[in-house]
């Protein structure tokens, strides 16, 4: 029986709702200091070239430009792997994708700052650039950086079991490629850093720093801004004032939070920077550009015997997250099925394009499309049921994969389960009208990496709470609330742990000055790990009270009760060995003891007077919360807890080269029935419904578990649908929300959320993840279903109309129409370009004879 | 990105708005609903001295029936208000029909019939930042002398993009239009020069004050259909618009527009005089696909392939002509 709690599992509404949907809230652009100046950053029109000279002297006199920064000002440089530290935040001598950042101008408003941009000269010496991943691969010479040949961010060659044998084993393999086209987050609230130094009263020189910035990660900005300036961390304030959705985008350190603060330095006041969303669009970080080869091997019973797969990403101009991205891809074939043998090849290559790097899903989206896909495929050739397939293949923990993931809760089984029975699969699957289809897929995620990107023993999370006279609860906690429900979830933990109302609960979250450490929110790590160290913070402020209430009602700390604001005894009288029931005991005194100690007549200092009368009384079978606050603090002296937490040494994965990545203490599992139709005369994919289920392990506040769900799968289904990010020769041709097109509600399907809670052992309440576990299944659950109603296999995503026409076409014999630029959607081989062509008779814009995108005969219109 | 300095020009009058138009003429853009002009001058492919603010001008708006028979349409109504016209559902279906697929509410509810009928050219290497633009290269539409889209060409292959125009054309629609040197009137195919760049027969003084729809094109069915990949917010890939009338189960008049796929929006020709006095069904319908489908001549200037955009004026006219006649 689950135990019975009175705040967590409970629909709680967020914490900053109101702030947020009256518009009273704070995001970094509404911010404003006495004396802020707008910087606005000169980007770099070539994909690749070396600077030969910048010349800001006419932007400097232009009336209203107060400095001009460039990469000088600030050479050092940085990246959020430690391997990755290959980015400036304003170019040294090098630009590498067109975007790049070359100058920023301070001005007294945008229009000046924008004009100013226009007046700096800058001399650029063109090199030759390179755009496809597989070609970058071969390049010899002008490499997008030097140390790393062919382009090559990094690569990794894993071989768990014996995957030569386990194809021998197989009696069906099936073997294809798949190419996901690039994705971008698309957060509503485009990036903005503002930065503002302290003058220090000695010098007068700028001293402490104070950044505010949409990010997900303060504390990594902390470290990356000291690093780049030069000064010690303690000297940098971060705060994450509201942020509106990161996805990953705000993850890491973006060129701007940087340069703000170079830029407020040099010009001796406060900068804002806010980006456009083109700017956006360039600092991207979103999912690369990924070929995946893939092969598997079933047995007739539908045993996975291998699996292989080589992965080649194409990861922009620096390398981000993109170790951590290329490994993810391949670790996370591992922890959902049980797969005996793998093999894999994962390539993170460097091209002229802006950086990729995480985003919801982080690196395991695009593999598990081509696997969930062949699998279906392969269930098919063998003639089962595709739900049937993903059963016969579950694993059986508690266990350790073959490539060295601890897996510990699993609620795929149920997961499977659930959706099949709502979904009707077993009595519609194949039997639905022409054009219609189910399709199945699952997925899983990290609930935090169980390694750190900094290798330390430092803990990932750390907690403070305090308690004053007041009663009022204060969680210090550095996580970061970025829209998913972070401050809430705090807020919840300590509530539930401490026995008091929500209401009591304050949570001061993101402010480096005020909150201890926590690495940020990203790879679905905070209700894990900042829940933990909650937890944790909020028992250890409880012993303390527990010792003072005991001693108080003359009892044992065992026998205390915390709950609904009340410490009671276990054994007490009047109902108070009822807890646990909807009326729980309460003392029948709280009421007037209540009015007069939280009474404004009374004063604090009479509230310590009014226990010791109480204590003259005798032992109690109960006290309120403020009771055992102020009896605490006066036992103790103050009333304060500290928790942390750090991922057990057994869950830190095996001991391989890039054994780092993947390792988790917790898995969430997610398992979808999508509900298409196709119009076989256009390719247009409509999805009807969508059937997600979610092991969340427990869901703490189910109404946000919903949500995260329901995100999960819309996002998923723009990726399958809609959204790409089109390239033509390193210039991107949809930087904007009107052409870049995540679905509007019209195409929002009904999707049903089923919450799974398999109550892991070590997770805060027994609680997982819930927010990137289910985007991964999306994708495929909607490619099944396509072939489940139209009978083609996509191996292409986005499965925009003109690629699931030309599959249908190419399917019925219909006459051949050249729809998808001879790039076949069901069989692709590359990376297909925008149509237009930039570069013919020596006109367009200047790029190096040898650029490889100007040997390509130009395509384009006939006529 | 920031909005370019400008003086706004707040006209109450027809009168004063030519005055101003005569007076500034290149030096100035005017504004109707301002959905498109705004990001554009956002993204510097226009900065003006004036911005024309054609807002307070009352008489512009109202959709009338005239004595004569006919409905004329103030140039200001907004695509909302021709969306809900009852008059206009029942007599000209195809226009409200077209109307209410224009971007999304929020943006119909400013937008405006002249302003749908006038809206720029769209190309994907046009409607981009100046930085952007800067950095591929000037094209002939906005400072350059060259096409991205139709290499080594000199002509500008910019998309019209109007969801109403097709609709428009085939109600037989005329425009009338106003300058400081009184008004004139002509029939809106005559409105597009096919261009590109230069798109719309209308001089820097004039104004498009009144969208005539004549009596003769009343109570035609009308159907329109629209190729977009989500189905709100955007721009058509490509756009077909059908009015037809039937007398005894054939077609006795029916006249076919395209958009989206050409630098104006198009009349298919022959449409008429392949389906009058015809029984329709599938074969007709497929004829009526692929007349229309060679008049489109989608090339890169948006997403989807050019490709599939004329097979879909070609699929899309099939239905839309079937739909009509039944």
């Amino acid at each position: 029986m689950s135990p019975d709690f009175s705040i967590i599992g409970k629909p709680t509404a967020m914490v900053d709702a109101a702030e947020k949907t009256t518009g009273a809230g704070k995001y970094t652009d509404d911010l404003s200091v006495p004396g802020m100046l707008i910087g606005k950053i000169l980007h770099s029109p070539y994909p690749h070239a070396r600077i030969d000279r910048i010349d800001s002297t006419r932007a400097e006199k232009l009336e209203g430009v107060v400095a001009v920064v460039i990469g000088k000002d600030a050479p050092n440089p940085y990246g959020i792997l430690p391997v990755g530290h290959d980015e400036h935040a304003l170019a040294l001598d090098r630009v590498r994708y067109v975007g790049d950042n070359v100058a920023c101008v301070v001005a007294t408003s945008e229009a000046v700052a924008e004009k100013a941009l226009e007046l700096i000269d800058v001399e650029y010496e063109v090199l030759p650039a390179y755009f496809d991943p597989e070609e970058s691969m071969k390049a010899q010479t002008d490499l997008i950086h030097d140390n790393k040949p062919y382009n090559l961010e990094k690569d990794y060659h894993h071989v768990f079991g014996d995957p030569d044998q386990g194809f021998v084993e197989a009696d069906e393999v099936s073997e294809a490629r798949f190419i996901s086209n690039e994705v971008t987050h698309a957060a509503m609230e485009p990036h903005s850093t503002l930065a503002s130094f302290e003058l220090d009263p000695h010098t007068g020189k700028p001293g402490r720093l104070t950044v505010w910035s949409s990010t997900q990660v303060p504390y990594y900005l902390q470290h990356k801004l000291s690093l780049v300036l030069e000064m010690p961390m303690a000297q940098i304030r971060v705060i994450k004032p509201l942020v509106g959705g990161g996805f990953g985008g705000k993850s890491e350190v973006i060129p701007l939070e940087i340069i703000a603060a170079i830029a407020a330095r040099k010009a001796q006041a406060p900068v804002k920077i806010t980006y456009t969303r083109e700017e956006v669009f360039w600092a991207h970080r979103g999912r690369p550009r990924t070929i995946i080869d893939l092969k598997t091997g079933v047995k007739k019973d539908g045993r996975i015997t291998a699996v292989k797969a080589r992965v080649v990403q194409d990861g922009g101009a620096y390398c981000s997250y993109g170790v951590v991205t290329i490994l993810y891809s391949g670790a996370l074939l591992g922890a959902l099925y049980d797969i005996p043998n793998i093999q894999y090849d994962g390539y993170r290559v460097l091209t002229n394009k802006p950086a990729c790097g995480a985003m919801r899903g982080h690196g395991t989206v695009n593999v598990r499309f081509a696997f969930e896909s062949q699998l279906d495929e392969l269930a098919a050739k063998i003639g089962m049921d595709s739900a049937e397939i993903r059963r016969r293949n579950l694993l059986q923990p508690p266990c350790i994969t073959v490539n060295g993931l601890r897996v510990q809760s699993y609620g795929l089984p149920e997961c499977i389960e659930k959706t099949v029975e709502r979904s009707g699969w077993k009595q519609r699957k194949g039997k639905l009208p022409k054009g219609r289809g189910l399709g199945i897929a699952c997925s899983h995620y990290v609930s935090g990496a169980a390694n750190s990107i900094i290798r330390s023993d430092m803990p990932h999370s750390t907690v403070n709470i305090k308690i004053d006279r007041d009663g009022g609860v204060v969680v210090y906690t550095g996580a970061s609330e970025i829209g998913q429900g972070s401050d809430t979830m705090t807020a919840q933990v300590a509530a539930e742990t401490l026995g008091c109302t929500l209401s009591r609960v304050r949570v001061i979250a993101a402010d480096t000055d005020l909150t201890p450490i926590d690495i940020g929110s990203y790879s679905s790590r905070v209700t894990f790990m900042a829940g933990n160290a909650t937890l944790r913070a909020a028992a250890e402020v409880k012993k303390l009270i527990a010792a003072a209430a005991a001693k108080k009602m003359n009892c044992a700390t065992d026998d205390l009760v915390f709950r609904d604001d009340a410490v009671v005894r276990k054994n007490g009288h009047a109902g108070t060995d009822h807890v646990g029931t909807a009326a729980v005991g309460r003392p029948a005194e709280r009421s007037e003891a209540a009015a007069s100690v939280s009474g404004h007549v009374e004063g604090q200092i009479l509230r310590g007077s009014l226990q010791q009368k109480r204590k003259d009384q005798g032992p109690k079978d109960s006290l309120t919360f403020e009771e055992a606050v102020v009896a605490a603090i006066d036992f103790h002296g103050a009333l304060t807890g500290t928790g942390s937490y750090a991922p057990p040494p057994e869950a830190r994965g095996g001991k391989h080269k890039g054994a780092g990545v993947g390792p988790s203490p917790a898995y969430s599992y997610s398992a979808q029935v999508a509900e298409v139709s196709v119009d076989e005369e256009t390719g247009e994919v409509t999805v009807h419904k969508v059937w997600a289920a979610h092991d969340c392990g427990r869901a703490l506040n189910p109404v946000s578990v919903e949500g995260q769900i329901i995100g999960s799968v819309w996002m998923g289904m723009g990726q399958a649908l809609t959204e790409e990010m089109v390239w033509k020769d390193g210039m991107l041709m949809n930087p904007g929300l009107l052409e870049y097109r995540s679905p509007s509600s019209i195409e929002s399907p009904e999707v049903e959320p089923i919450i799974v809670e398999s109550i892991d052992p070590e997770g805060p309440f027994g609680a997982k993840e819930c927010s990137e576990g289910s985007l991964a299944a999306t994708i495929p659950a909607i490619a099944n279903a396509i072939y489940d109603a139209v009978g083609v296999h996509l191996h292409e995503s986005p499965f925009t109309p003109e690629r699931v026409l030309a599959a249908i076409r190419a399917r019925k014999n219909s006459k051949a129409l050249n729809l998808t630029e001879g790039v076949d959607p069901t069989a692709p081989t590359r990376f297909r370009e925008h149509g237009g062509s930039l570069w013919f008779k020596g006109k367009g814009p200047e790029r190096h004879p040898l650029d490889p995108a100007r040997s390509q005969t130009p395509t384009g219109g006939a006529d | 990105m920031s909005l370019p300095q400008f003086k706004l020009l707040r006209p109450r009058s027809v009168e004063e708005a030519v005055a101003h138009l005569a007076e500034h003429k290149s030096n100035l853009r005017v504004l109707a609903g301002g959905t498109d002009l705004i990001p554009s001058m956002r993204q510097k492919l226009f900065e003006p001295e004036y911005v024309l603010d054609l807002r307070g001008i009352v008489a512009m708006r109202g959709i009338n029936t005239g004595a004569e028979g006919g409905v004329k349409i103030g140039a200001l109504t907004s695509l909302r208000a021709i969306e809900r016209s009852d008059y206009l559902r029942q007599h000209y279906p195809v226009l409200t029909e077209a109307a209410a697929t224009v971007a999304s509410p929020v943006l119909r509810n400013m937008g405006t019939i002249g302003g749908n009928i006038c809206l720029d050219t769209r190309c994907l290497w046009y409607n981009q930042s100046l930085t952007w633009r800067k950095g591929c290269g000037f094209c002939i539409k906005k400072d350059g002398d060259l096409c991205h889209v139709a290499p080594g060409g000199t002509k500008c292959w910019a998309a019209f993009s109007g969801d109403t125009p097709p609709a428009l054309l085939c109600l037989q629609a005329e425009v009338e239009i106003a300058s400081a040197n009184g008004t004139r009137r002509i029939p809106l195919r005559d409105f597009y020069t096919g261009l590109g760049d230069t798109y719309r027969r209308l001089q820097s003084h004039e104004l498009v004050t009144r969208v005539f729809l004549p009596a003769s094109s009343a109570d035609y069915r009308g159907v329109y259909r629209k190729l977009r990949v989500r189905g709100s917010i955007d721009y058509p890939l490509a756009g077909i618009a059908v009015v037809m009338k039937r007398s005894n189960g054939h077609v006795a008049d029916a006249r076919i527009g395209i958009t989206a796929v050409n630098p104006a929006p198009l009349l298919v020709e022959g449409a008429t005089a392949l389906l009058a006095g015809k029984e329709m069904d599938d074969s007709l319908a497929e004829a009526a696909g692929d007349l229309a489908a060679k008049t489109a001549k989608p090339l890169t200037t948006s997403a989807l392939t050019p490709e599939y955009r004329r097979e879909m004026i070609r699929v899309f006219t099939k239905r839309a002509v079937l739909a009509a006649a039944n």
